[in-house]
């Protein structure tokens, strides 16, 4: 095929429709088959991973731009197209969710009630995720943001654990509220632009909006994309919705669905209210610093696993926020690429202790024990999340905070290192974890339970491998992102 | 004069006179009466919409046939459509009154289809009572008398002191501008809305519609009235006759030009009060049709925030957003006749289990709360992405903050639905609950319309916004 014709195919749309054909596959199959509904799930997934990873590998760093472009009118009288392309920015993203998905389909292999509603949202959901990720129109990128909300809902109160009714209604109202800020703020944009259209490309030419309209919509959007992103004191939604929610459900929701927040503002919000951008990075740098710091403390008291996670996951966000409000290209790096190492991180992290929790039927760090002795893969499985979590040299998450901090210092010394203080304490209790619930005195009723098969051993492996590739060779996710920031900051007036 | 033009009222004309005809042989057949409803009420909707491309002037020019009023026509027999599809299990309505029933729906819907192409202040009001009378009367055939009659008095009281206020809004306007035409009225008004007696004769005039619409203050009626009356009633005033309502308030709005910041405000003033009251009230409810009444007042401020725009692009979103309302009502109580059983009421804990006990049903309720919620891709959030957007193409950045605000909060009650039909399980068992073909095969067509409009809503919003432009 040349090279022309090659780019021009939809694989943008194709990675959207292997989701969507998923789910009408999944509807189609009578419910009591669970077997080949977990089967054509994993398909599909799988099919969604290989072509996140082919996109990724196929795009054209030395060109860097707008890549894999389609674009066709959809409702032409409001100026709202279909409009999908791949830049430095989305690639890592649909990377990620590609690995979340198809591991996180993996993880709930052993799921027995319910199984067709399950998949079918966790589809659904999956869809929103990508076409959020992959869309350049405003219109669609706020109806994938909704899409991918809404079926969270019942995957929590269906089939979670802890206070799952309340924590799903919790999630789901704070959610909705941040999209009440992101509509208006949208129409105001589109409005106040006078071009008639939701394009963004279009939009962020320099010079569309004054900078009070900017300023007024990225606060908009900051706070209602913030809310997602886990922006303290919005984030009290995440730990609830965490703990509450299944096994797989936390690894998309932590893992990609916190990401979608951070991405709305670099998408949105960034990109088209660059001056806003400038204004509010002042507070978004001390909203970020509480939120490290608040995360990590809070992290701290508690006994739960899936809190301590649910705890560690606000901290982390709080880092990409912390190097979103830098305002340089080194920040902005970091923050992708923490998006990145921080999804299939917590990814790892919820999938290592829900298999712990599937056998022991206890989440609480007092009552485990001894478990590199029990169940000793499962171990090493949480031990490597850990050690990813406290940004150990040569995994992913390594790179990304160093880079975030190393700009932090620069612009704001005394936040910077009040993070870093931060981190550190918190990897000092993430250890104390560790050696009470892997080593230490077996829990003797904990003894007889098998360790992981190597079936659900599969998904684990997969995000460890990720973790460790990227911790040894970042310049593979740097050098992707960079084509995109780089280019951005030059565009900047 | 030409009787093409006429051809939607004349055949629903017919059926009444059909339905006259089988009251009087006095032999209760339900199955008979229920098929050919369904017969009549499917070729009156091919017959609306074969007539939409006609275009004429009748009575003087008191009665106009545009692409406005053939559009409105059109959703008008499809609501009547759908409800006497949904009316195969009527055991809310004795046996040997069903025939009187369907007399009083095709009666009232020909009523409304007169009153959407009136453009002369005297047959609009005429036919608004000719359809207020029929509902009236619909409303009280409950088996259980109790119950209709006192949401019969409730909607009959209200009903005629809200027409009592617009007719001395009607004669404000005629005697401010001197004539009855909406026409002259049009070029008449927007230089007198600074005068006092001219912007209180506009806003009582819109009072009556305001009453159908269920708009605060005029509200208080749909809880009682939604309770008490048969489902199908209930049905058809919560989407029928707010259809119609929607299609008068527009043709009112647009006499203005525009123009009068006092009428904008009073409007805005209104929209807020009765999405939050609404939406409030319906946080408490237990009863299913009570929350649907609640939510329905709601709903109508969030058409008001496209008529108050006041520009074709806010007309054109009122009238997306009546098809929505259409669909998606239809679709709950669609739901809540199945779902009920024998006409009775049911509490929303009533829903229990049914994802176990239809999963089909489960999933049309499930996909209609999420589009009364307004969350994409469904009917509903187009609807609101219209209306929203006309809003803040007029300045009214915080309506429309407020009115998020609003849908944040109807969320918790709608999910509360979604909750009782997939995460309750029943208490005893229940029956697997196999609804007849005809309930299931619109149950899918509803949930497609529901999603499709969602996602590709373009031919809809074209024909929207040329209806809406016609009117400037």
């Amino acid at each position: 095929m040349a090279p022309m014709a090659y780019a021009r195919f939809p694989f943008l749309s194709l990675l959207l429709l292997c989701c969507i054909g998923g789910l009408l596959a999944i509807l189609c199959t009578p419910a009591a088959q669970t077997r080949r509904i977990k089967w054509i799930s994993a398909v599909f997934s799988g099919l969604c991973l290989v072509l996140s990873a082919g996109l990724f590998i196929a795009y054209d760093q030395s060109a860097g731009g707008l890549q894999f472009v389609e674009k066709f009118p959809w409702v032409p009288s409001l100026g709202i197209t279909w409009f999908n392309a791949a830049d430095g920015f989305n690639l890592p993203m649909l990377l990620l969710t590609g690995i979340v998905f198809f591991t996180a389909v993996l993880t709930m292999w052993e799921l027995e009630t319910r199984v067709k509603e399950f998949f079918a949202l966790t589809f659904l959901l999956v869809t929103g995720v990508f076409g959020l990720f992959m869309s350049l129109d405003l219109f669609f990128i706020f109806v994938w943001y909704d899409v991918s909300l809404f079926p969270m809902y019942l995957l929590i109160a269906v089939w979670g654990s802890t206070r799952k009714e309340y924590g799903a209604m919790k999630l789901t109202l704070y959610l909705l509220a941040g999209s009440a800020l992101i509509l208006p703020a949208i129409l105001y944009l589109v409005v106040q632009a006078g071009l008639s259209t939701f394009d963004l490309t279009a939009l962020m030419q320099p010079g569309t909006f004054t900078p009070y309209q900017e300023k007024f919509a990225f606060l908009l959007l900051y706070l209602g994309f913030g809310i997602l992103a886990g922006v303290w004191p919005f984030h009290t939604w995440s730990p609830v919705g965490h703990v509450a929610a299944p096994t797989g459900v936390s690894m998309i929701h932590a893992g990609v669905l916190m990401k979608i927040g951070a991405f709305g503002v670099l998408r949105v919000g960034i990109f088209l209210c660059p001056a806003g951008w400038q204004h509010w990075a002042p507070l978004m740098a001390l909203l970020a610093t509480i939120g490290i710091v608040y995360g990590a403390l809070v992290g701290l008291r508690q006994t739960d696993l899936k809190y301590v996670i649910g705890y560690s996951s606000v901290s982390h966000m709080g880092i990409v926020g912390l190097g979103l409000a830098t305002v340089t290209v080194d920040g902005l790096n970091g923050a992708v690429f923490q998006m990145f190492a921080h999804g299939v991180m917590t990814a790892l992290f919820f999938s290592a202790v829900g298999y712990i929790y599937d056998r022991t039927h206890t989440k609480a760090v007092a009552e485990l024990g001894g478990l590199s002795r029990t169940m000793p893969v499962a171990a090493a499985f949480f031990i490597v999340a850990a050690l990813t979590g406290i940004g150990v040299p040569c995994l992913a998450s390594f790179w990304a905070e160093l880079m975030v901090f190393i700009a932090a210092f620069r612009v704001y010394p005394l936040y910077g290192s009040l993070a870093v203080g931060a981190l550190v304490v918190s990897a000092l209790f993430i250890l104390r974890v560790v050696q009470r619930t892997c080593y230490g005195p077996p829990n003797q009723r904990l003894t007889h339970l098998p360790d992981i098969p190597p079936l659900l051993g599969v998904p684990r492996v997969i995000l460890v491998s990720v973790i460790v590739f990227f911790g040894l060779f970042p310049a593979f996710m740097v050098n992707m992102i960079q084509t995109a920031t780089v280019a951005f900051f030059n565009g900047l007036p | 004069m030409n009787w093409t033009l006429l051809s939607p009222e004349l055949f629903f004309l017919t059926a009444a006179l059909v339905f006259l005809g089988i009251s009087m042989s006095g032999r209760p057949d339900p199955e008979r009466d229920y098929i050919t409803a369904v017969v009549l009420g499917a070729v009156g909707l091919g017959i609306c919409l074969a007539c939409v491309p006609l275009r004429g002037d009748l009575f003087l020019g008191a009665y106009r046939v545009d692409l406005f009023s053939q559009t409105f026509k059109t959703l008008l027999a499809m609501g009547f459509f759908l409800i006497v599809c949904i009316c195969n299990d009527l055991t809310g309505v004795a046996e040997r009154h069903h025939p009187e029933f369907y007399l009083l729906l095709t009666a009232s819907t020909l009523a409304l289809m007169l009153l959407v192409s009136c453009v002369h202040l005297l047959p609009l009001y005429v036919a608004l009572e000719l359809s207020s009378y029929s509902l009236y009367v619909l409303v009280y055939l409950r088996v259980d008398l109790r119950q209709g009659i006192r949401a019969g008095l409730t909607y009959f009281l209200i009903g005629a002191a809200a027409s009592a206020v617009m007719i001395f809004g009607l004669a404000l306007l005629y005697g401010a501008a001197q004539s009855a035409y909406l026409a002259d009225l049009m070029t008449a008004l927007p230089g007198m809305l600074h005068q006092p007696m001219v912007a209180i004769g506009v806003l009582l005039a819109l009072a009556g519609f305001f009453f159908k619409l269920a708009v605060f203050p005029f509200h208080f009626w749909a809880p009682d009235v939604y309770q008490g009356a048969p489902h199908q009633a209930a049905a058809y005033i919560a989407t029928v006759s707010k259809v119609a309502a929607v299609a008068v308030l527009i043709r009112v709005a647009a006499l203005t030009g525009g123009a009068g910041s006092f009428l904008t405000d009073a409007l805005v003033a209104l929209a807020i009060v009765s999405m939050t009251v609404g939406n409030l009230s319906a946080l408490v409810q237990k009863d299913f049709k009570r929350l649907m009444a609640y939510s329905s007042i709601a709903q109508a401020g969030y058409v008001l925030i496209g008529i108050l725009s006041m520009s074709s692009a806010g007309y054109g979103g009122a009238i997306f957003y009546a098809l929505a309302l259409l669909v998606m009502k239809v679709t709950c109580f669609l739901v809540l006749v199945a779902a009920a059983g024998g006409g009775r009421n049911m509490e929303i804990a009533g829903l229990a289990g049914l994802h176990r006990r239809s999963p089909i049903l489960a999933l049309a309720l499930m996909m209609a709360v999420f589009s009364l919620a307004g969350i994409p891709p469904t009917i509903g959030f187009t609807g609101k992405f219209l209306v929203f957007k006309a809003a803040i193409a007029q300045g009214h950045v915080s309506l429309v903050l407020i009115a998020m605000i609003n849908v944040v909060i109807s969320l918790y009650f709608y999910l509360m639905v979604v909750r009782a039909a997939y995460l309750t399980e029943p208490q005893g068992p229940q029956p697997a609950l196999l609804a007849p073909p005809l309930t299931r095969g619109l149950a899918y067509f509803l949930v497609a319309l529901t999603v499709l409009a969602g996602i590709y809503p373009t031919p809809l919003i074209a024909w929207a916004d040329a209806a809406a432009r016609g009117l400037m």
